[in-house]
């Protein structure tokens, strides 16, 4: 067939392949950017100016400039005139474009600098109210714009009375002579006073209690200081400049120390010439301990989604991903052979969160991705646990997606659903106090949440919702608590505890490029803490890789003391040296999570918290959730989601591979020498 | 693989299409028994076909080939940028000359984002950050700007925007407001006129290219056909009284004949298409059509209209000329999506959703035969579809 060939030779000559015309080049030769390096408070705005000039430095005639986002989605907005609106610190890129029709564009992109408001509160810590002549004290300020945003300023400290209480520039104060002075902290048009009384130092004895102790690594020891003078008498309200040596730890103003290696520890309280001192012997937390895998059911046809588990015990819920619309039901009254009974099938693409009321006898689930694009919530009927039946949906302006759903029962006002909005980061509450018509009484979003923001996970707790608002932090609302006057239908903010995401993720940033992915992603109430965890992602992937090896996930989990609800306060965290951190269950003494990469951990948790948990030797287990029997997407490769415990055992789901029934063995005793 | 004799897609191109059909048919007939007439007997393609689809709900791509071999999934690729959320790829686009491919996504979180891909290996080149949910978009015949309608279906409906965005530099250089949930667009042939539907305005918006501004608008509502000039946002407000205001044609899709001269448009909700004379900017005629017609793709000889049936489960081919429908051919599964041409318009492919954990699949359709003749599973919610090229086949 020659003629054949030549033909297709031929055809590789005038095939139709268009080569893609060059645009003219443009008359622009760069573009003018006012001002030159842009800075704009959170939660304020900023007109961006450019201008097109040609070669020459002169405007060009006919040229259209336009703004637009070059990242950084959820945390500011950047309409076309240059009006950039700033929803969060951090850094938001801008890109200019200035185009004659006709020619090719010229670009210009600049990072937008989102930084703090200016200071409007100021806390002074470590400042004690009674110092003693000749002592020393480092008070220690922080700041905070009036949107909360944390600051780094630089204070001004200044002494009412130097020759009372002398100051440093760094705040270290210097009790000179008996009498009272009033230190200021100052950032800004923000200040704050503590005052300071010194008196003589009368200091016969001082003895730290305990003056030895012994505990764990991890435990808080809190210790305090008696001082008398010549008379015997107690000397009270004098507050030490702690130390501690050697090894690592924390020990802070209120005498609290945590140890975090064991080994012997000289633990010093300074009072001007006097000092104390106080051992501690901390032995090994010992809490490490095997775990055993008792039951597996790998899920390869969808990725894996929320778990949970009935009331009875005996049945179990997993959601589906990545184009699932499936809920399992499965049956583990024998752990070690769950059995899928049955599962729903509904109009979706994601079964993201799925949630028994707490008689057991409904269920809630979730849609995102559904072909009719309604989405919302699902419920159905658990008169047989193993064979859920719909009975209702709920849609209502919840078509961008429902990503997750709480049920919870107050006494006072029935059983609601408190669920999010994927679209607005709304905060819906849905009545099902008749299950079969389910209404929505109420609704509640952030008031700085603009079109970027996320709204992902709701927590409620005696009346109290606890949300985690990505850049907005944790939101904590009334919805019956009573403690603001709230209800489901009329939720109150009772208070907001926002970070700085930005220094936390720094090396996120710097590894991926800015307008990565990070927020408050979950939290779990539990004594006076709350659990929260962020969901971190970076930016971009890196570069040349793919699959496992592209990207990876980040993340901090926080533990937030909330013994005054309305000034909550990060105490303790965890990190782990890979892979995230994501959803929480907390049962007892102890913390289950599901950690992404790094796979699924537990801890310790008893007693009081403070400072690094890892470091501590909290953590009691971790089993890398991967096996290959997974999804295509993830084999091999722990990508954990969540966990729900229940009598000794926790139920793992894990995106790639389905469902884990995970036991954590008694620790094993040392081997015993002759 | 050998990559010879590699025809890719051509939309722009009516003079160099006639010139490829002409020298394929001659190969096909001596080889391959091809280029058979209206309800002929299909005959095994001679070369093979490449297509990208998008499947929204599973964030992947996959490329696929149908050749002397039938039709698979040559390889899936990922997209998009959350590891555990879905992005939701919808649109694809190869660029003209065939060295990348665009995906738009979106769906499921607040904006969305158009993707630059390399064909050969899928490696991402760029992104650009575009509106609430961008959906179908296209790419100019000079290859230098992809146009991405931002469909916005967050709930209320608000009047959204068609972005336009430099290739070269992925940024987006204008973003113009158009209409309510703006969707299904198409660029005519010289890349002068881009055009898209208003799904809930039963508009269509010309927007001209040259200038970045909308030209004009044309009310596709039955028994209101009527073209204006300017933005549809300037008509609302000087909208004469008693003109209906409610939505009876849902338009989903626009393209244009390959010569420009007119637009075919699919009337979603009121199951016919309406073709407009470009110039006069007149309606010339409604066309009955399929349950639910929704994308819409056209031979480059212009002679036969595909439209898909999203609500009835079907495929309609039209005779351009007299309007009349030549075959209706059922779809495997339900929701069809999208369209497209093989650069011989011997093929249409056509993509179907499928309902929850159903796969999307990929449908091959012989224009002359008027017949199924191949049909491969891809990923959930299989949505933009569009073809790359062809190549000596492969068997």
């Amino acid at each position: 067939m020659p003629h054949v060939i030549l033909l297709l030779a031929a055809l590789q000559v005038s095939a139709p392949e268009q080569q893609a015309k060059h645009l003219p080049p443009s008359p622009i030769d760069r573009i003018e950017v006012t001002p030159a390096n842009p800075t704009v408070e959170a939660q304020d705005s900023l007109l961006l100016r450019a201008r097109a000039l040609d070669a020459r430095g002169n405007p060009v005639e006919g040229a259209r400039l336009r703004f637009v986002p070059a990242g950084g989605r959820f945390e500011g907005l950047v309409q076309e005139n240059g009006l950039v609106r700033s929803g969060a610190t951090g850094t938001l890129p801008v890109t200019v474009v200035a185009l004659v029709p006709g020619t090719a564009p010229v670009t210009r992109t600049l990072d937008v600098a989102m930084v703090p408001a200016p200071p409007a509160r100021i806390e002074i810590d470590g400042a004690p109210e009674r110092l003693v002549a000749g002592q020393r004290a480092h008070a220690a300020a922080r700041s905070w714009s009036r949107h909360g945003d944390p600051r780094s300023d630089r204070f001004a400290w200044r002494s009412s009375a130097p020759n009372v209480v002398r100051v440093t520039d760094d705040g270290v104060m210097t009790a000179l002579a008996p009498g009272r002075a009033t230190i200021t902290a100052s950032a800004g048009a923000a200040t704050e006073t503590v005052t300071v009384e010194v008196i003589p130092n009368s200091i016969a004895s001082m003895e730290l209690r305990p003056a030895t102790a012994s505990a764990l690594t991890g435990d808080v020891i809190r210790f305090g200081i008696d001082v008398r003078d010549e008379a015997g008498q107690p000397v009270r309200g004098l507050t030490p400049t702690w130390s501690f040596t050697p090894g690592h730890g924390m020990i802070e103003a209120d005498g609290a120390f945590v140890g975090y290696e064991a080994g012997s520890y000289t633990i010093v309280a300074n009072l001007g010439d006097r000092s104390a001192t106080a051992t501690v012997r901390l032995a090994p937390r010992d809490v490490r301990r095997p775990a055993e895998v008792v039951g597996r059911l790998p899920r390869t046809r969808f990725t894996t989604e929320e778990v949970w588990l009935h009331p009875n015990g005996r049945n179990l819920y997993l959601g589906t991903g990545r184009g699932g619309d499936v809920l399992y039901a499965v049956d583990v009254s024998d752990p070690s052979n769950p059995v899928v009974t049955d599962s729903l099938v509904a109009n979706t693409r994601r079964v993201n969160d799925v949630m028994t009321t707490p008689d057991g006898r409904f269920l809630v689930h979730t849609r995102e991705g559904a072909a009719d694009r309604r989405n919302g919530i699902v419920i159905a009927s658990l008169e047989d646990p193993a064979h859920p039946r719909v009975i209702a949906e709920f849609t209502q302006d919840v078509t961008a997606g429902v990503h997750s759903a709480f049920v919870y029962r107050q006494e006072r006002f029935g059983t609601h659903v408190y669920l999010t909005n994927n679209g607005t980061a709304t905060m819906h509450v849905v009545d099902i106090n008749d299950p079969y018509h389910p209404r929505e009484v109420g609704r509640w979003r952030a008031p700085s949440v603009f079109g970027g923001g996320s709204l992902h996970d709701i927590d409620v707790q005696d009346g109290l919702a606890y949300l985690s608002n990505w850049n907005e932090g944790l939101i904590i609302l009334d919805v019956g608590n009573g403690v603001k006057g709230g209800s489901p239908s009329n939720p109150q903010l009772v208070s907001q505890y926002r970070y700085d995401l930005n220094d936390l993720y720094r090396q996120v940033e710097a590894t991926g490029g800015p307008g990565f992915i990070r927020g408050t992603h979950t939290a779990w109430r539990h004594r006076d803490y709350v659990f929260i965890a962020d969901e971190v992602f970076p930016a971009s992937p890196v570069q040349g890789a793919r699959d496992a090896a592209a990207g990876r996930a980040y993340g901090r989990l926080q533990v937030i003391d909330v013994s005054d609800l309305e000034e909550p306060r990060s105490v303790a965290w965890y990190e782990p040296e890979y892979g995230g951190v994501h959803n929480v269950w907390v049962a007892g003494d102890t913390l289950y999570l599901g950690a992404y990469n790094a796979g699924f951990r537990t801890f310790d948790i008893s007693g009081e918290l403070r400072g690094d948990l890892r470091a501590q030797q909290r953590e009691m287990v971790h089993v890398n959730i991967a096996d290959m029997d997974a999804h295509e997407a993830g084999r091999n490769t722990a990508l954990t989601w969540g966990v729900v415990a229940r009598d000794g055992l926790a139920y793992v789901n894990d995106i790639n591979s389905g469902l884990w029934i995970v036991r954590m063995l008694p620790r094993t005793p040392p081997p015993m020498h002759p | 693989m050998k990559l010879q004799a590699s025809g890719v897609r051509r939309r722009a191109s009516v003079r160099g299409a006639a010139a490829f059909v002409a020298l394929f048919s001659f190969s096909a007939c001596a080889g391959a028994g091809a280029g058979a007439g209206a309800g002929a007997e299909p005959g095994p393609p001679a070369r093979d076909y490449l297509v990208f689809v998008a499947s929204e709900a599973t964030d992947q791509v996959a490329l696929v080939r149908f050749g002397p071999g039938g039709a698979r999934v040559e390889r899936r690729y990922e997209v998009g940028i959350h590891p555990t959320d879905p992005d939701g790829p919808h649109g694809v686009a190869v660029a003209p000359d065939g060295r990348h491919y665009y995906v738009t996504t979106g769906h499921g979180v607040p904006y969305g984002y158009i993707w630059k891909y390399t064909t050969d290996g899928a490696q991402p080149v760029g992104r650009a950050e575009l509106g609430m949910f961008p959906a179908s978009l296209d790419v100019s015949p000079d290859g230098h700007y992809a146009y991405v309608v931002n469909f916005n279906l967050f709930g209320a409906m608000v009047p959204s925007s068609v972005s336009v965005v430099s290739t070269d530099e992925m940024v987006e250089v204008a973003r113009l407001t158009t209409c309510t949930m703006p969707h299904g667009s198409r660029l005519d042939a010289s890349g002068a006129h881009h055009y898209s539907a208003c799904m809930m305005e039963d508009f269509v918006v010309d927007i001209d290219t040259r200038t970045f501004e909308i030209a004009r608008h044309f009310r596709v509502m039955p028994r209101a056909e009527r073209g204006y000039s300017g933005a549809p946002a300037a008509m609302h407000h000087h909208q004469p009284p008693g003109e209906p205001t409610t939505t009876r044609c849902s338009p989903t899709w626009v393209t244009p004949t390959p010569d420009g001269a007119r637009l075919f448009v699919a009337c979603n909700a009121h199951d016919d298409i309406v073709e407009i004379d470009v110039a006069s900017w007149r309606m010339l005629r409604r066309i009955p059509a399929g349950e639910g017609v929704y994308n819409l793709d056209i031979t480059h000889d212009g002679e036969t209209l595909i439209a898909t049936n999203k609500r009835g489960r079907s495929v309609s081919l039209f005779d351009v000329a007299s309007g009349r429908e030549l075959a209706r051919i059922a779809t495997q599964r339900p929701v069809v999506h999208g369209v497209t041409v093989s650069d011989d318009d011997r093929y249409a492919f056509i993509s179907v959703e499928g309902v929850g954990s159903e796969p999307g699949t990929v449908e091959v359709i012989d224009l002359a035969a008027r017949r199924r003749v191949a049909s491969v599973d891809v990923g959930q919610m299989a949505g933009g579809i569009d073809f790359w090229r062809s190549e000596e086949g492969v068997r």
